[in-house]
C-alpha cells in the first residue's frame, strides 16, 4: 500500500508532466506578471544583495578571512552559504500557504495535488538557482573556477529534494493546523542562525561543532563552500546530504500522499 | 452500460466546535467532534449517454454529491465508479490565474482537465469562438466580468469533450443569450451519447436537459425517477413550502396588501385539452384547443385575474391571453378552499411546427403583480404539409375572367 503511494509520488511529475509544466510556467511568470521590470528582477535582486553584503562585511565589519578557505574574501564565503540557504528558506516560508491558497482548486477540481508542493519548491530553486549562477559567473571572472564545480548541480538537486520533503509535510499539516504558518517563520530564523552561514564553523565552541553534523543545511552549505573555493569536498558532508535528501523526500512524499485525500474535508 | 454507478454512498463531516479540537482528538484519541451526515445511503445508476438532474433545497447535499462524483471528496462509506474521463464545472474558473490572459488560462485549465497540449492548440479557436471573447482573450482575466469568466470556463470544460460532464449551477450566471448557447451545447452533448450530471435550481433546465432526476432532501434520496415527475413533485413541495412561509408572514404584516395577495391562491395544474375536453400532449395545426388551469383559493375574498401564455422557452412568449382586458370574465371574490377551473377556447391553432409550454398565471387586481404561475408539460405541434412556421384558416377561390 505504502509502496504504491511512494511510486505515485515519485512518478507524478513525469506522469503529469504537462500539468506540472503548466503550473511551473504559471507560477514562475506569475511572480512577475504585471511588473514593469519582469524577469530583470531575477538578476537585479542577487546583484543588489551581493553588493549590500559586500559593503556590510568588508567595509563595516571587516570580517576576517575564515580558516581553511585560503585567502577568499569573507563576503564570498558568506554568499556561497547565503544563496542556497535563501532558496531553502524561501521554499519553506511559502510552504504553509501553498495549499491554503489553492483551496478553491483542490476542492473543486480533481488533479494530482502532490504537484503543488513540488511546484512550490521548484520555483524558489529556479529563481535562486539563477541568482546562484549569476554569482558563479562573477566568481569565475575572479579566477575562482575549477572542475569540481561539476558537482554543484547534483548538490543543488539533493538540496531541492531535501527541501521538497519538508515543504510537503509542512504544507499538508498547515491545512489542519494553521498555527504552523507562524511557527515556521520562527523556526526558520532559529535555523538560519544555528547554521554557520554568516559565521564560520570555527567560531562555535569546539564541543558544539560535531553537533552540526545533525544539521543537514550545514552540510549543504559546507559542501558548496568546499567545492567552489577549494575544488574538493569531504565525504561525511556528502553522506549527510544524500541521506537527508532521501529520507526527507521519501518520508515527506509518503506522508503527503497518505493524507491528501482529507484535504477536501477541511479546506 | 452504466456510466456512473453509485452504491450506498455515505458522507459524514466531522464538525469541531473549535479548531484546536481537531488536533486534540488526533493527540488524545478522545472524540471531540460531532458527525454531520451530509449524504446517507445514496444509490443510483446513470446509463451511458443519459443525463441526470439533481434537485433539492439548499444544504440538501447536492454539492457534496457533486464533489464526491468528481473525486475531490472521499466517501465515508459506499462506492462510486465512473467510466471514462470526467470534466467538472463545480465552480466556474476555479483554476484561473487572475493575472494571466484568457488565452494562457485556456491552456492551464485544459491541462487541469487532462487535455494534451497539442489538442488544446486545435481547440483554442473553438473555445474563443464559443465564449465570444475574441476581443478580450489577450487581456488578464482579472479584468473580466463574472459573466465573461463563466463563458470562458464553460467553453473550456465542454470543448474538451469529456465522457462525463458534471455541472453545478453553471447556467445561473451569464446572460440569456449565452444560457441558450449552453443549453444547446449540453443538448449536443446528449446527442453524442455523453453522460451528464447536472445540478440546478432551475427546474426548467433540469426538465429540459435531464432524462432522470434525483430529489435530495437532507442527504437522502427522497425521489428518483423521470425528470418531469421528480421536478413536478419537487415544485409542488416548494410551492407548499412557500404558501406555508407566506402564511406566516401574513400574520405579521396584516396591512400590506401586496404581500397579503401573494398567498391567496395556488395553481394546481395547467394543461392543454382538445375540443372534446381530453388532455393532449400534441396538437395539430388549425385544431381547436382549450387551455385549462385549476386554481385553489387559499383565502376568502380573493379577487384576481387569470392569464395564459404559450411559451417557446422561459423567456419567449409566443402568444398570450389575459383576462385583465376582459371585464366579462369572472374575477371573484372567491372563497377559501374553492377550486376554480379556468378555460380559454382557442380556434384554429396557428403554429405549424415546434412545441410550446403552457404557462398559467394568476395576477392580483391591478393586473400588474403576477403572484402565481405554473408551466405545463411540453406540448408538441405535429407539422402538416407545407412550409413556414404558422398557418391560418384559409379558403380558396379560382375565378374565370
Amino acid at each position: 500500500m505504502s509502496l504504491t503511494l511512494l511510486r505515485d509520488w515519485i512518478q507524478s511529475p513525469f506522469r503529469h508532466f504537462r500539468l506540472f509544466h503548466q503550473f511551473v510556467r504559471q507560477e514562475f511568470s506569475g511572480q512577475f506578471a504585471g511588473s514593469l521590470g519582469g524577469f530583470l528582477w531575477l538578476f537585479v535582486t542577487p546583484v543588489f544583495n551581493i553588493a549590500i553584503y559586500s559593503f556590510v562585511f568588508s567595509v563595516v565589519f571587516r570580517a576576517p578571512v575564515p580558516d581553511n578557505f585560503g585567502d577568499v574574501p569573507f563576503v564570498i564565503f558568506l554568499m556561497i552559504g547565503y544563496l542556497p540557504w535563501f532558496a531553502f528558506a524561501d521554499a519553506m516560508g511559502r510552504a504553509s500557504s501553498l495549499l491554503l491558497d489553492k483551496a478553491p482548486l483542490i476542492t473543486k477540481v480533481m488533479f494530482p495535488v502532490q504537484l503543488i508542493p513540488l511546484v512550490g519548491t521548484v520555483i524558489p530553486f529556479m529563481v535562486h538557482g539563477i541568482a546562484f549562477v549569476v554569482f558563479l559567473l562573477y566568481l569565475s571572472t575572479q579566477g575562482l573556477v575549477n572542475v569540481a564545480w561539476l558537482w554543484l548541480p547534483l548538490a543543488f538537486v539533493l538540496q531541492c529534494l531535501f527541501t521538497l520533503g519538508l515543504v510537503s509535510v509542512l504544507s499538508a499539516f498547515c491545512v489542519f493546523l494553521r498555527d504552523i504558518q507562524q511557527m515556521v517563520a520562527l523556526m526558520l530564523t532559529a535555523w538560519f542562525f544555528l547554521t554557520p552561514i554568516i559565521y564560520p564553523l570555527s567560531m562555535l565552541p569546539e564541543q558544539l561543532q560535531p553537533l552540526m553534523m545533525l544539521n543537514p543545511m550545514h552540510s549543504f552549505v559546507q559542501f558548496y563552500r568546499e567545492i567552489i573555493v577549494l575544488g574538493e569536498f569531504s565525504l561525511p558532508h556528502f553522506h549527510v546530504m544524500v541521506l537527508s535528501a532521501a529520507i526527507s523526500y521519501l518520508f515527506g512524499g509518503w506522508l503527503f500522499m497518505r493524507i491528501k485525500h482529507a484535504f477536501g474535508d477541511v479546506l | 452500460m452504466f456510466s456512473i454507478t453509485v452504491e450506498n454512498l455515505q458522507k459524514d463531516f466531522r464538525i469541531y466546535a473549535r479548531p484546536q479540537d481537531r488536533l486534540l482528538e488526533l493527540l488524545m484519541r478522545k472524540p471531540r467532534h460531532r458527525v454531520f451526515e451530509a449524504l446517507h445511503d445514496v444509490s443510483f445508476n446513470v446509463l451511458e449517454g443519459k443525463s441526470l438532474g439533481i434537485v433539492g433545497d439548499n444544504g440538501a447535499g447536492k454539492s457534496t454529491l457533486m464533489k464526491l462524483l468528481v473525486g475531490t471528496l472521499q466517501p465515508s462509506a459506499g462506492s462510486i465508479s465512473i467510466k471514462g474521463q470526467v470534466a467538472a464545472l463545480l465552480e466556474l474558473g476555479a483554476g484561473f490565474h487572475p493575472e494571466f490572459s484568457g488565452r494562457r488560462n485556456i491552456y492551464l485549465n485544459a491541462s487541469l482537465l487532462g487535455v494534451p497540449d497539442d489538442d488544446i492548440v486545435a481547440l483554442e479557436n473553438d473555445i474563443i469562438e464559443f465564449s465570444e471573447l475574441r476581443d478580450f482573450i489577450d487581456q488578464p482575466v482579472k479584468t473580466y466580468s463574472s459573466g465573461m469568466y463563466v463563458r470562458l470556463a464553460f467553453s473550456i470544460a465542454t470543448m474538451v469533450r469529456p465522457d462525463v460532464l458534471v455541472i453545478d449551477e453553471a447556467l445561473s450566471v451569464g446572460d440569456i443569450a449565452f444560457q441558450k448557447k449552453c443549453v444547446q451545447r449540453m443538448n449536443d452533448f446528449r446527442q453524442q451519447q455523453k453522460t451528464m450530471v447536472f445540478c440546478s435550481h432551475s427546474m426548467y433546465h433540469v426538465q429540459e436537459l435531464c432524462d432522470t432526476a434525483i430529489w435530495l432532501e437532507r442527504g437522502r434520496i427522497r425521489e428518483i425517477g423521470k425528470s418531469e415527475d421528480v421536478v413536478a413533485h419537487y415544485e409542488d413541495y416548494c410551492n407548499s413550502q412557500r404558501v406555508y412561509t407566506k402564511g406566516q408572514e401574513q400574520v405579521q404584516v396584516h396591512d400590506n396588501e401586496a404581500t397579503a395577495a401573494a398567498k391567496d391562491c395556488r395553481i394546481l395544474y395547467t394543461r392543454v385539452l382538445n375540443e372534446d375536453g381530453e388532455p393532449v400532449d400534441s396538437v395539430a395545426p388549425l385544431q381547436n384547443i382549450v387551455l385549462e388551469m385549476q386554481v385553489e383559493m387559499l383565502n376568502d375574498n380573493v379577487r384576481c385575474y387569470f392569464g395564459f401564455a404559450m411559451m417557446k422557452d422561459l423567456d419567449a412568449v409566443m402568444s398570450s391571453y389575459l383576462a385583465t382586458e376582459r371585464p366579462e370574465v369572472e374575477n371573484g371574490p372567491f372563497r377559501q378552499g374553492e377550486i376554480i377551473t379556468v378555460q380559454v377556447r382557442l380556434q384554429a391553432m396557428a403554429m405549424r411546427m415546434g412545441a410550446f409550454h403552457l404557462l398559467g398565471g394568476v395576477a392580483d387586481e391591478s393586473g400588474l403583480l403576477w403572484y402565481e404561475t405554473k408551466l405545463s408539460k411540453e406540448v408538441k405541434i405535429t407539422a402538416n404539409k407545407g412550409l413556414g412556421s404558422f398557418v391560418m384558416a384559409s379558403s380558396w377561390t379560382v375565378k374565370h375572367g
